[in-house]
């Protein structure tokens, strides 16, 4: 990114910065308490020894910033309306364009005793582990970039939100809380989703059917022990244009993933389990009918100093195929993709300053063995060095 | 009273070993230490004077403060209100009434907010201005130290 653009951006980021506060500030002003205004800004700078992420990070790398600004109102007492708009920008995977990250109606129909149930419909958040829920918030991450062996940034919009319902309730009893979400939806995907499982953005469409969604949450003491199992089924169709090579077909999906934390006073150790099947189908002779499985897991471990600064540590697995972890008949196959393209292996070492309770600045070092979830838009999957290294360092403000 | 503060020096020996491993005597230093500043601030559930509950269990009273749980038994909207996170009033109340870290509240609002889920607790600065929330806003629930009660807001005890 050139320095003119940066300028521009941080520009506008400061005036940003200056007039939503007193916004939000102001949102009783407008004499009504059912209203809440929030939002967030993070500008981060990526820089790698080799490889490109989240922009030319090989030379330094300032395309990542995330913009959000939501609203929500109680029309009832039980029925609760709200929306976020969201810019990402992402190298060359996310270009900053404005996106309705959630839009939807909430009715929390039933209370009792131990519990509640209630129905959500419209553009809502895919519930996938502990973190997926609020992804782009820096303050709810751990790290500036959250694990990818879960929280693939590649393909982010398969499991960002979807178009449906969600039927979710609370069960209160003396052995913990159990917090579950099931609906159906069709996710939000966009030409990354076609990079990550066709390998480009063709002139046809690649776009979710109907996935079915669901996750448990049970938690201990509010949330001393956390642990959840989650599941996300579904297809994604194929329309081949003219010339495509891929013909009328589907590629079905299924994720699962268990996760687990434990947080005490100071320290929170949490590690997530995930795979996921890729099941091709009529796609063609470039892509016979096949299946695959995904898989990753990382452990992760945070310790709060004084009262301001965190540090983190975490070890991030991520096998794109799991009956071939190193990836040596993937290099032996008809399209010779390196070896160390089927997996990567993540060391991260962080710490966090949270200058004020709005403000925070994370700085992180990664150590990668891999590439599986750097993007094909960034990179020639020929052409990568299998061992890199990151620095990552944003700043966010919340309000 | 004696039950409570067994059970909040009870979680600080639980977690002391990972602050302080192997220092059986710092621990219990700790733990004295962790039971005396509670001491200093026992805390007391209040709720606006028209709400008809006396007396909630700690799991419904953890519920109510991450913001699940919307409404009062009658339907009359819940109105939550706390002090910030690093008030000396709100650590003790996080820990002593509700056994959580006020981490893990903050966690659970900021996941309400921004998925479009839920919505914040409403923040006041002083006790004076709790006071003053509660009293004027129906359904409001807070809390305040038991040194400045009220008779104006009515006292709901956690079973």
């Amino acid at each position: 990114m050139n320095r003119y653009r940066f300028c521009k951006w941080s520009r506008r980021l400061v005036l940003l910065s200056w007039l939503l506060p007193p916004l939000a500030a102001a949102s009783p002003l407008f004499g009504d308490e059912n209203l809440q205004i929030h939002g967030f800004l993070s500008q981060g700078y990526t820089h790698t020894s080799a490889n490109s992420w989240f922009g030319d990070s090989s030379n330094g790398s300032w395309d990542f910033r995330e913009l959000g600004l939501n609203a929500s109102y109680r029309l009832t007492p039980q029925l609760q309306i709200s929306g976020q708009l969201l810019s990402l920008t992402a190298g060359e995977m996310q270009d900053g364009s404005l996106s309705l990250d959630y839009g939807l109606l909430d009715y929390n129909f039933a209370n009792f005793d131990n519990g509640n149930l209630g129905l959500r419909f419209g553009r809502v958040k895919t519930p996938i582990g502990l973190y997926n829920d609020t992804r782009d918030v820096a303050f709810t991450r751990t790290t500036n970039f959250l694990p990818q062996s879960i929280y693939f940034d590649k393909v982010r919009n398969l499991e960002l939100s979807n178009d449906g319902f969600q039927i979710y309730g609370d069960l209160l009893t003396d052995w913990g809380d159990l917090l579950f979400q099931a609906g159906m939806g069709k996710p939000v995907t966009d030409e990354n989703v076609e990079y990550a499982y066709l390998g480009n953005d063709w002139q046809g469409e690649l776009s979710g059917d109907l996935f079915f969604l669901g996750r448990v949450i049970y938690e201990l003491e509010g949330g001393r022990i956390r642990l959840s199992a989650t599941i996300a089924d579904g297809d994604l169709d194929f329309e081949p244009g003219p010339t495509d090579p891929f013909s009328n077909g589907t590629i079905g999906i299924q994720l699962r993933v268990l996760s687990f934390q434990y947080n005490a006073e100071a320290w929170h150790f949490t590690t997530e389990y995930m795979q996921e099947d890729v099941i091709n189908r009529d796609l063609g002779a470039f892509r016979p009918d096949g299946d695959n499985t995904a898989e990753g897991y990382y452990l992760q471990l945070a310790h709060d100093l004084f009262s301001d600064w965190e540090i983190i540590a975490r070890y991030d697995v991520s096998y794109l195929d799991r009956n071939d972890r190193d990836g040596t008949r993937q290099e032996a196959g008809p399209f010779g993709i390196p070896a160390h393209n089927m997996f990567a292996k993540d060391w991260t070492l962080g710490l966090r300053w949270d200058i004020t309770p709005a403000f925070m600045v994370r700085g992180e070092y990664h150590w990668v063995d891999g590439t599986a979830w750097l993007s094909s838009r960034e990179n020639n999957l020929l052409q990568t060095e299998r061992h890199w290294q990151m620095f990552s360092l944003l700043a966010s403000y919340r309000f | 009273m004696e039950k409570r503060q067994d059970r909040t020096t009870g979680i600080s020996v639980k977690d002391s070993p990972w602050r302080l491993p192997l220092a059986p005597v710092l621990l219990l230093a700790f733990s004295l230490l962790l039971f005396s500043s509670h001491q200093a601030f026992a805390i007391q559930l209040i709720t606006h004077p028209g709400t008809e509950k006396t007396e909630i269990s700690r799991s419904t009273a953890r519920a109510i403060f991450s913001m699940r749980r919307l409404v009062w038994p009658d339907g009359a909207a819940i109105r939550v209100f706390v002090f910030p996170d690093k008030h000396k009033l709100h650590k003790a109340f996080a820990k002593q009434l509700l056994g959580v870290f006020p981490h893990q509240l903050r966690r659970a609002w900021d996941r309400k907010v921004f998925s479009g889920t839920g919505q914040a607790p409403d923040t006041v600065q002083s006790e004076a201005e709790m006071l003053e929330m509660i009293i004027r806003t129906p359904g409001a629930i807070g809390y305040i130290s038991e040194d400045n009660r009220d008779e104006s807001v009515q006292i709901l005890q956690v079973e």
